[in-house]
């Protein structure tokens, strides 16, 4: 009769494992972004994030001030990183109109404060898909802006990174997808003007902008993690203790 | 010690006191220290107490997160609905709100995980069949409420999941013939979901339905004490007593099952500590992804589906297509053929034969798009009827034969595959080889049929005797 | 608890004497560690009633522009929510200050809500300008300028020029010192303020190296 009970038990839960990892064929596949989290690489990636995305794209959840949590002073968040706003406690505001913007690009750029919570997807996490994204501008004479990308095709956005990754050259080969359609596949992207930096400085800079960006997106996940180990530790404490109280009055059962 | 004998005697004076005007001693008494409960109860019987400590959890959370939250879809200088930034404001700008929005959201999932294991141990040992209908009735009561709950709750963050998972909820009343779309619009009180149904949501959520929650919570115990509790032999505790009237196989459950479910919440909660500090986005499940951008009414995310608690029940309502219903067709006919052939009461088998030619008729006039709606609410009322479609002379699995053992185990598969499949996109196929569709409709059969055939399939099963005392140990 | 006679299934009851110190130990632990935590658990929610970081952002320093201030004017700043006063003080209010001295019920501001660097009778840095914080230590209210002195001000002859506060009549002198037997205990309080430049002042950032 148990043994009903416990197969049953394990029935439940082995259906929901077996079945649930399986994916639809991708259709992009994402380079993992190699985020990392100390200061000195988020200091970088806040100085990229304030030069080259906060012209056009606000991050209104995020306070200058926060950035003390990264490292910085406030003083030296004032003298390096805000242009557009008076406090240290603003948020970071974009100082396009977003109607002028809507006007430039057909669409208002999006806030990015939590883009990387929100790009995420079963491709990859949200830091995979940026950090592809922003290496993956070619150039396209057919687009508006003169810039078209591998992972979001046609978008509105040009090239920002331009003047440190130079402009690539998209390859494309048409392949039979196993099922008899013919499919334009990317084969590869080429340099073909060199911009400041060498292909991996940029991807180097790129991670950091991207670790940014996943930092901003939730600045409580360092804190959350560690808190985490302490309520576990504590919660394990008072396992074991209510165990054994459990134990010394179910002694009693017969 | 003489003083320590006075302060005792103070304390009692005072219970004494209060107790000439309250029934303090006695509910005590009736719902903890003399409620004698099964000794046998197994790891089936944890999720009761799980999920009213997850309710618990809900309230208090609720009630804090009300006061920094602003149920507005008005946009906000920078362009961002007020709704929306306030949970960013909980998450960064409150203290400790973050923590407190976290255990909310993983906790309206862990709500349901815990309440569909509870659901769970009701079909392994028959805790719905007499003389516990009205507590299997009240729990499905609260199974509704729950369901509006996160419903509502869901639409608050103004995220693309929650505008547009309300557009879609809310237009399946449009389905329904005549008074469909003027409901839909009286639902929303404007065209599209805005900031008229945001605020009338959070009514819903944040007061009306957790009111009726509470008082069915309430009912459902109150319910459950008076009967006593089932036990996985499904054998009743109480034919079998002590001279002092108390049941042979009980203990009181206080302190034997509250240090018991003391110990078994803090496993719990650390589980679900490592979801809320760890992952309490859940993969994606818990925290949908898309959620992440603001609510937009011009442009649908590129995959929409319900958060996954509502999946299997969404998987019904997409199989219901124009095919489906010559399945539907089919089944309503085998039904109600079986129910002529095997009453011998006159008026049942006109009863019958009657709501066969209905079924019938309306699955033949009406749009298939209605019929998915009826079975996705339908699919959820069906638990409501097992105290009367179970017809086997034991209650628990253990006595059961392997029929029913087959069966369930059939139930629990479909239901899961429905629940898998709701949250693909359609065009979804299991190892990119078996489509979703057909294995969905195939499900759904199953579901239905789970219920539908139990009358039958319940008496035919070879049954064991069930013991006289409870088997423990 | 102690002397509870738990009746267990099967007839057998007992008392349970045998177990009763393990257990009470196990039972004192479990509530210590289950306190412990329960005191973690309320941590957030009480610390989410604390001031959140816009409200922090809301309070961040003010500047103001005194330029345009002529002698005898007062201007009302706001920082956190409160009205600032910033009274220029012609050389008479500054005089009138010792005349009211022996009416005051703390001359000295020795108890009074004021940064180090504010010092003397006139309770500021430059003596010319007062800047204190318009909230009556009664009970809030904000008292109205009352600068005219003697008779004229109506509310007596010996009237040195101050403030007055409508709710329930506490009087303060030109340096936000309270009178004796006043409702209000204390002087009003005195922000923390800097000048940048002869004509800009920073309410809300101390002076430094002060």
């Amino acid at each position: 009769m148990k043994l009903l009970d416990k197969l049953l038990c394990v029935l439940v839960l082995s259906v929901g494992a077996v079945v649930s990892p399986v994916q639809a064929a991708e259709a992009l596949r994402l380079d993992s972004a190699p985020v990392r989290l100390d200061n000195a690489s988020l200091q970088n990636g806040a100085k990229l994030f304030v030069n080259y995305c906060l012209n056009c794209h606000g991050a209104s959840f995020l306070r200058y001030n926060r950035l003390t949590q990264i490292g910085l002073t406030e003083e030296q968040i004032k003298d390096n990183l805000m242009f557009s706003a008076d406090k240290v406690g603003e948020q970071m505001k974009v100082a396009l109109r977003r109607e002028d913007a809507k006007q430039w690009f057909g669409v208002a750029p999006p806030d990015l404060t939590l883009v990387a919570r929100a790009r995420a997807s079963e491709s990859g996490t949200g830091a995979d898909w940026l950090y592809t994204y922003l290496r993956g501008f070619y150039r396209d004479d057919t687009r508006p802006t003169g810039w078209n990308n591998v992972v979001f095709p046609n978008v509105g956005m040009p090239h920002a990174l331009w003047s440190l990754q130079g402009e690539q050259e998209a390859r494309f080969v048409t392949k039979d997808d196993g099922h008899g359609k013919q499919v334009r596949q990317l084969e590869k992207l080429e340099i073909t003007k060199p911009g400041l930096l060498m292909p991996e400085e940029y991807d180097a800079q790129v991670a950091d902008l991207v670790s940014f960006i996943v930092w901003m997106g939730e600045p409580a996940q360092a804190t959350r993690r560690g808190l985490g180990w302490l309520v576990l530790a504590a919660l394990s404490v008072l396992a074991v203790l209510t165990y054994l109280l459990k134990r010394a009055y179910w002694k009693d059962v017969h | 010690m003489s003083q320590m004998d006075t302060l005792l005697d103070k304390g009692k004076q005072a219970l004494g006191w209060v107790d000439e005007r309250f029934p303090l001693t006695s509910l005590y008494k009736a719902h903890l220290s003399e409620y004698y409960a099964p000794k046998n109860f197994n790891f089936w019987y944890f999720f009761g107490s799980l999920a009213l400590l997850v309710l618990v959890n809900q309230i208090v959370t609720g009630i804090f997160l009300v006061m920094h939250y602003k149920p507005d879809a008005a946009l906000n200088a920078a362009g961002v609905p007020v709704a929306f930034a306030s949970v960013e404001y909980i998450m960064r700008d409150v203290p400790g709100g973050w923590i407190i929005r976290y255990l909310h959201s993983t906790g309206a999932s862990a709500f349901f995980i815990v309440v569909y294991l509870h659901m769970f141990r009701g079909l392994l040992y028959g805790s719905y069949r007499k003389p516990r209908e009205l507590v299997w009735l009240f729990g499905i009561a609260i199974f509704l409420c729950l369901m509006g709950e996160a419903f509502f709750g869901y639409l608050l963050p103004w995220g693309q999941m929650s505008g547009w998972g309300a557009q879609v909820i809310v237009n399946l009343f449009a389905a329904i013939p005549v008074i469909g779309p003027d409901l839909s619009i009286f639902i929303r009180g404007d065209f599209v979901v805005s900031d008229a149904t945001l605020n009338r949501f959070f009514a819903f959520h944040v007061i009306a339905i957790p009111l009726v929650l509470l008082g069915l919570v309430t009912a459902h115990l109150i319910a459950l004490h008076e009967v006593g509790s089932n036990n996985p032999d499904g054998v009743e505790i109480k034919k079998k007593k002590d001279t002092n009237g108390i049941p042979l196989d009980g203990i009181p459950f206080h302190p034997y099952y509250t240090v018991k479910d003391g110990f078994v919440a803090v496993v719990f909660l650390m589980v679900f500590s490592v979801v809320v500090f760890f992952a309490p986005e859940g993969g994606g499940y818990f925290l949908e992804y898309n959620n992440f951008v603001p609510y937009d009414a011009l442009q649908t995310p590129p995959h929409i589906a319900p958060v996954w608690y509502f999946t299997p029940f969404y998987s019904i309502l997409r199989a219901t297509t124009s095919n489906f219903m010559w399945v539907l067709g089919a089944l309503a006919l085998i039904v109600g053929g079986l129910t002529v052939v095997s009453t011998k009461s006159k008026n049942v088998k006109a009863l019958a034969v009657g709501v066969t030619a209905i079924l019938l008729a309306g699955f033949a006039l009406l749009d298939a798009k209605v019929w998915g709606v009826v079975l996705m609410g339908g699919s959820v009322m069906l638990f409501g009827l097992l105290p009367w479609l179970d017809q086997s002379p034991v209650k628990s699995v253990r006595y059961k034969g392997v029929l029913y053992a087959s069966v369930l185990s059939v139930f629990v598969v479909a239901f899961v595959l429905l629940g898998i499949l709701g949250t693909k996109a359609p065009g979804y196929a299991f190892f990119g080889l078996i489509p979703g569709e057909p294995v969905a409709a195939v499900c759904s059969v199953l579901y239905l049929a789970f219920f539908a055939f139990m009358p039958w399939y319940s008496r035919m099963d070879a049954t064991k005797p069930e013991p006289e005392r409870v088997t423990w140990k | 608890m102690s002397n509870d006679k738990l009746e267990v299934s099967g007839g057998a009851s007992f008392s349970c004497n045998c177990a009763d110190s393990s257990r009470r130990q196990l039972m004192a632990a479990t509530a210590a560690v289950g306190g412990a935590v329960g005191v973690g658990v309320a941590a957030p929610f009480v610390a989410s009633f604390l001031p959140s970081e816009r409200a922090k952002a809301a309070g961040a320093p003010v500047e103001v522009d005194l330029s345009g201030l002529q002698p005898g004017e007062m201007k009302t700043v706001e920082w956190r929510g409160k009205p600032v006063w910033i009274v220029r003080r012609t050389p008479e209010m500054l005089e009138s200050l010792k005349k009211s001295e022996a009416m005051l019920a703390d001359p000295g501001s020795s108890r009074a809500e004021q940064p180090d660097y504010v010092k003397g009778a006139g309770r500021a840095i430059k003596d010319e300008y007062l800047v204190c914080v318009g909230l009556c230590t009664h009970l809030g209210c904000s008292p109205s300028a009352k600068f005219k002195p003697g008779a004229e001000s109506g509310i007596g002859d010996d009237w040195p020029g101050g403030f007055l506060c409508p709710c329930h009549g506490s009087r303060f002198d030109l340096a936000g010192r309270v009178f004796k037997s006043m409702p209000a205990p204390d002087n009003l309080p005195i922000p923390p303020h800097t000048y940048v430049s002869d004509t800009r002042l920073i309410i809300g950032e101390d002076t430094k190296g002060a």
